[in-house]
């Protein structure tokens, strides 16, 4: 009970200062569809293969700005508050599901607008069912992606480039995501092995969770 | 406030008469019924353009005599100016996947150069936002403000400079192009759409000189500050 | 009765370079040490190895009856009060919202913040967010917080410093309630004034080792 209390409570937290800081609604979202917008000019004359990569360049640039907002939590993180913390005797899983909460709710939002703005600006070819399977595969790459950040969040606490670094920790490790999220649609064209890979992307993100409520404990010793 | 609610009176009602006159004037023979959307889409624009050459101008007044009525008019006038933006991105698109079969072309200039215009409108914005100082945020969105202007132009004049799917200027020196029931509808909702924004401005910056006005929540030690209860320390 | 914290030739190493070594110390039940130093001596890494913070590397620490090899040292920790540096509030957050996350995590009847924003004199500013307001006013939200955990080993590093004398004096009873509860409090300051006034005897930190104050 103690500990979903104290999860519930950082994830609460963590959305009240989103919503006064508005970094993502007001920086990330608007930053992550005018790059949305600099596909068909890049293409140019080619213009007819934006249609057809549509929802690549979605994967695409929902992992990259994805990114950011699943690691801007850690970033205000202090030595100061993480000592009260351990004071207080937050479990640092207890963090760790707190934040995955928080930012998965805020990924996910970021994920389903720039779903539209894609299906709106590029108009990508969808097969039937699509839409469902979509939605389904972008909580879950959601989901994946938060936790991801806050686990490289938590690894590179304290270090003195931990933004790049969380960065590089987090891309490659977040190409199964993009892989089992694109593979899902594509597979409804094959008409094949669609829920293979929805169970894979439920799978990735299970052990993602398990892995971080394991290691929370340790990465916090280790960052001390 | 009183008058805040006059002109947001007469603008509604004007508005009002402006879209019953393209709802009654008679369709084109090719668009269709999607011809009425000219009592929104152009006015939409119009106001757009003439709300960022506010900014532009209250920029310049800022940049000039810094004192803080410009830099609210400036602001005020942004945030009007991107909401009408979206409002004739939304109307294009609709009219032109019914004219042109598709809602957008990334090839057509007006319409990407009204997009830019847009997101470099919001980034203003999301700089207001991300600065607390109010000397510092002043100084560089008028900055921002004086210079994006430029675009102004830019999109207005795409149609004459550049190959477009998107139509020229429906009034020219030489005549208009439209029919009169339509031409009288397009100019009475501009004039209508100009009374509306005049009346936004005028309750925006009512509501941001009551914002300058309010005492200031930032407290150095001291005005909210008591003395400890001392005695009560062993109580809490 | 046993002492609060008792170190016993402790060693502490950070970043691969020694900062404390051979260190003994023992606060008893109801005891005030001060401890004062040159820049860089370990104070503040002496402070955090008091609560628990920081392993050591060699010797023998027990804080509030707990060794390190006890494993779980959470026992320990909710009832140790550390003021550091430079505060721990969430700057986005009001200072009432500060606090009621704090009782919240700490699982602490959230009925008593009001008192113990009236009791340091910050009712009427409970709802101003943490980053408008000033360095004292923090600083008197971190003492409202310990008023509501109350710990038994209280650690205070550089506290004061900054402080007007109003909050000076509630550090003050912050420390003589903690040691009528039968707790003690560790005092790291470079004020040797106020060190003497709070503490009953105050110890040098010098090249990471306690030595009695000349």
């Amino acid at each position: 009970m103690r500990f979903w209390r104290q999860a519930f409570e950082i994830a609460r937290v963590d959305l009240i200062v989103e919503r006064r800081l508005g970094d993502t609604i007001r920086i990330v979202v608007p930053f992550a569809v005018v790059a949305l917008v600099v596909f068909p000019l890049a293409l140019g004359s080619r213009i007819t293969l934006v249609s057809e990569v549509g929802f690549g360049i979605y994967w695409a640039l929902g992992i990259l700005f994805g990114m950011q907002i699943a690691l801007r939590q850690s970033a205000a993180d202090t030595p100061e508050r993480r000592d009260l913390q351990a004071l207080l005797g937050l479990e640092p899983a207890a963090r760790f599901v707190g934040r995955s909460l928080s930012g998965g709710v805020l990924m996910a939002g970021f994920l389903i607008v720039l779903l539209v703005a894609t299906t709106v600006l590029l108009d990508p070819e969808v097969p039937d069912g699509g839409w469902s399977v979509l939605v389904i595969s972008t909580v879950l790459v959601a989901i994946g992606l938060t936790e991801l950040g806050t686990l490289a969040g938590e690894v590179t606490s304290g270090l003195r480039s931990r933004t790049a670094l969380a960065s590089l920790i987090v891309a490659p490790l977040a190409l199964p995501l993009v892989i089992g999220g694109s593979q899902s649609v594509q597979a409804l064209e094959r008409d094949t092995g669609i829920l293979t890979w929805i169970l894979l992307l439920i799978a990735g993100d299970l052990a993602l969770a398990v892995a971080g409520v394991a290691l929370a404990k340790p990465l916090e010793e280790a960052t001390r | 406030m009183t008058r805040v609610r006059v002109l947001l009176a007469l603008a509604g009602a004007a508005v009002a008469v402006g879209l019953w006159l393209a709802l009654t004037a008679p369709p084109d023979a090719l668009q269709g019924e999607y011809s009425r959307l000219l009592g929104i889409h152009p006015p939409a624009m119009w106001l757009a353009f003439l709300a960022f050459g506010v900014t532009a101008f209250g920029s310049i007044m800022w940049l000039i005599k810094k004192t803080n009525r410009w830099d609210r008019l400036a602001a005020a006038s942004v945030e009007i100016g991107v909401i009408f933006t979206a409002i004739g991105l939304f109307t294009g698109m609709v009219w032109g996947q019914a004219v042109w079969g598709s809602p957008w072309d990334w090839q057509d200039p007006r319409l990407m150069s009204t997009a830019v215009m847009f997101f470099v409108y919001l980034g203003y914005i999301a700089l207001r936002n991300a600065i607390d100082d109010p000397q510092v945020r002043a100084r560089r969105s008028a900055i921002l403000g004086a210079i994006a202007v430029v675009q102004v132009p830019l999109v207005y004049f795409s149609v004459n400079l550049f190959r477009t799917l998107h139509q020229t200027q429906s009034i020219r020196p030489d005549g208009s192009t439209m029919p009169d029931e339509m031409l009288v509808a397009m100019l009475v909702n501009m004039a209508a759409f100009t009374l509306l924004y005049i009346a936004l401005m005028a309750a925006r910056l009512d509501v941001a000189s009551a914002e300058a006005d309010a005492p200031p929540e930032s407290a150095v030690a001291g005005d909210a500050v008591r003395p400890p209860r001392l005695s009560e320390v062993e109580d809490v | 009765m046993d002492p609060i914290v008792e170190f016993e030739n402790v060693g502490v190493s950070l970043g691969g370079r020694r900062i404390l070594a051979g260190i003994d110390l023992k606060l008893a039940p109801g005891g005030r040490v001060g401890i004062v130093g040159p820049n860089g001596s370990g104070k503040t890494t002496l402070v955090r190895t008091a609560a628990t913070l920081l392993s050591i590397d060699s010797g023998r620490a027990v804080v509030l009856g707990l060794g390190a090899e006890s494993g779980d040292l959470s026992r320990a920790r909710s009832a140790i009060g550390l003021i550091g540096h430079q505060p721990a509030l969430i700057p986005e957050l009001t200072l009432i919202e500060n606090l009621t996350h704090v009782a919240r995590l700490a699982a602490i009847d959230t009925g008593r913040i009001q008192h113990a924003l009236e009791v340091v004199g910050l009712s009427e500013a409970a709802d101003r967010r943490a980053s408008a307001c000033s360095f004292g006013m923090r600083r008197r939200i971190e003492i409202a917080h310990l008023l509501l955990t109350k710990p038994r080993l209280l650690l205070l590093d550089e506290a004061a410093a900054g402080l007007d004398a109003s909050a000076r004096q509630l550090i003050a009873a912050l420390v003589r309630s903690v040691g009528d509860r039968g707790g003690g409090t560790i005092v790291v300051s470079h004020d040797l004034n106020q060190l003497d006034s709070l503490c009953d005897h105050v110890l040098t930190l010098s090249s990471g080792r306690l030595e009695e104050a000349r």
